[in-house]
């Protein structure tokens, strides 16, 4: 026979396991999700660094006629042709104004795929040299329906988009095929122009070049050693 | 004559060979072409009766474009757009499946391409005669690690009709 007061222990008892079995579940739940999350972390790492690897490197290996000289953009060691453009609040920005800073001049567009790969790396590229005087400008070489201005807006959007589902936080300047001529008919996607301080073109790439290339590159415009 | 956005896209495909600079001196020119249309230049069908036409194309190598229906919205598809010439009613145009591909860059992401040749289907009614079938293939290719810009390659058939 249970009394009213054993009853009363007995359920204080039940009640005292059942939160004890929910902390030990709680507990293990965390520990797993903690493995979990850094297994994860450790795949992607190592994806990512698969990914470096994959690249080719910035010289045609296969061409063996090929001289560091074909590989180098004559624009490399002569001032950066100027430009003007929009930005994509319809601001004017001009690579005049960044005379001082390293700017990395990159050409991209909303359907280049390889593009999509090296921004991630541009933003966190931009993070760690913007101290030291660093600045990336987007040049989209998006078409923009130039007599139709409801399109045009919406071509502008679209772009705008693009920035804000990159999480782009550097310039995204428009209309960029008004100044592939002046940068050598800028045709593959992405194409690079790194300019140092004095405004000088210290280096050049074509298409999806590996991270460290990139960041090699930014050294030497932040170096202002021109070519 | 009656402008028709067929239908269409393209994608890029892959390409092994290694990086060339725009600057170099073997660089393809902006100009050239990475899809070329091979055939048929002349076609006899059946006057007044339904007829399909077979336009054979070939996409460079070490190159994809997206096909009609890419997976992203943000690629741009490969689409076909023709002239309709007097004499000639062209009912539609049935695009290959694409292909899937993973880029070396983004070997997790699936696109859907055409490499090498394909072959786009034109469904059309012709009357008696000779109608000069004219039109381009927008198209938008990459390589391993580029992409290049939209294009448009010509297409002309002679289509007779007998």
């Amino acid at each position: 026979m249970v009394t009213g007061t054993s009853r009363k222990i007995v359920v204080t008892m039940k009640r005292n396991h059942a939160v004890l079995l929910v902390l030990v579940v709680a507990l293990v739940l965390m520990v797993w999700a903690g493995i979990t999350n850094y297994r994860h972390r450790k795949a992607e790492e190592a994806r990512m660094h698969e990914m470096q690897a994959m690249l080719v490197p910035a010289a045609p290996a296969s061409n063996a006629q090929a001289t560091d000289e074909d590989e180098r953009s004559p624009l490399e060691g002569k001032p950066a042709p100027a430009f003007v453009l929009e930005d994509l609040n319809g601001k004017k920005v001009s690579l005049a104004s960044y005379k001082g800073k390293a700017v990395m001049v990159n050409f991209m567009a909303t359907w280049c795929a390889p593009c999509k790969v090296e921004t991630p790396w541009l933003i966190q590229l931009r993070q760690q040299y913007a101290p030291q005087g660093f600045e990336i400008l987007g040049i989209s070489t998006d078409d923009l329906d130039k007599d139709d201005k409801k399109k045009n807006a919406e071509d502008k959007a679209e772009i705008a988009k693009y920035a804000v589902n990159m999480h782009i936080d550097y310039p995204v300047l428009i209309d960029g095929d008004s100044i592939s001529k002046q940068y050598g008919g800028v045709d593959a996607l992405p194409t690079s122009f790194f300019v140092d301080r004095t405004g000088k073109i210290v280096a050049a790439t074509v298409g999806l070049h590996d991270r460290d290339e990139l960041e090699a590159d930014i050294k030497k415009a932040l170096a202002g050693q021109g070519a | 004559m009656r402008r028709i956005l067929v239908a269409g896209l393209l994608t890029a495909s892959s390409c092994m060979f290694a990086q060339k600079l725009a600057w170099q001196s073997n660089a393809q020119p902006k100009t050239t072409q990475q899809v070329q249309f091979l055939l048929p230049e002349q076609v006899t069908v059946p006057a007044r009766r339904p007829s399909t036409i077979e336009m054979h194309f070939r996409v460079n190598n070490g190159l994809h474009i997206n096909s009609h229906t890419p997976q992203e919205k943000s690629l741009i598809p490969t689409q076909l757009m023709v002239e309709e010439p007097a004499g000639l009613k062209i009912e539609a145009v049935d695009f290959p499946p694409g292909t899937d591909y993973s880029p070396a860059f983004s070997p997790s992401d699936k696109l859907s391409v055409y490499t090498g040749e394909f072959v786009l289907r034109a469904h059309v009614v012709a009357q008696a005669g000779e109608h000069l079938l004219q039109g381009t293939l927008r198209y938008q290719a990459c390589d391993a690690n580029s992409c290049y810009p939209p294009k448009k390659a010509p297409v002309a058939v002679n289509v007779v009709g007998k």
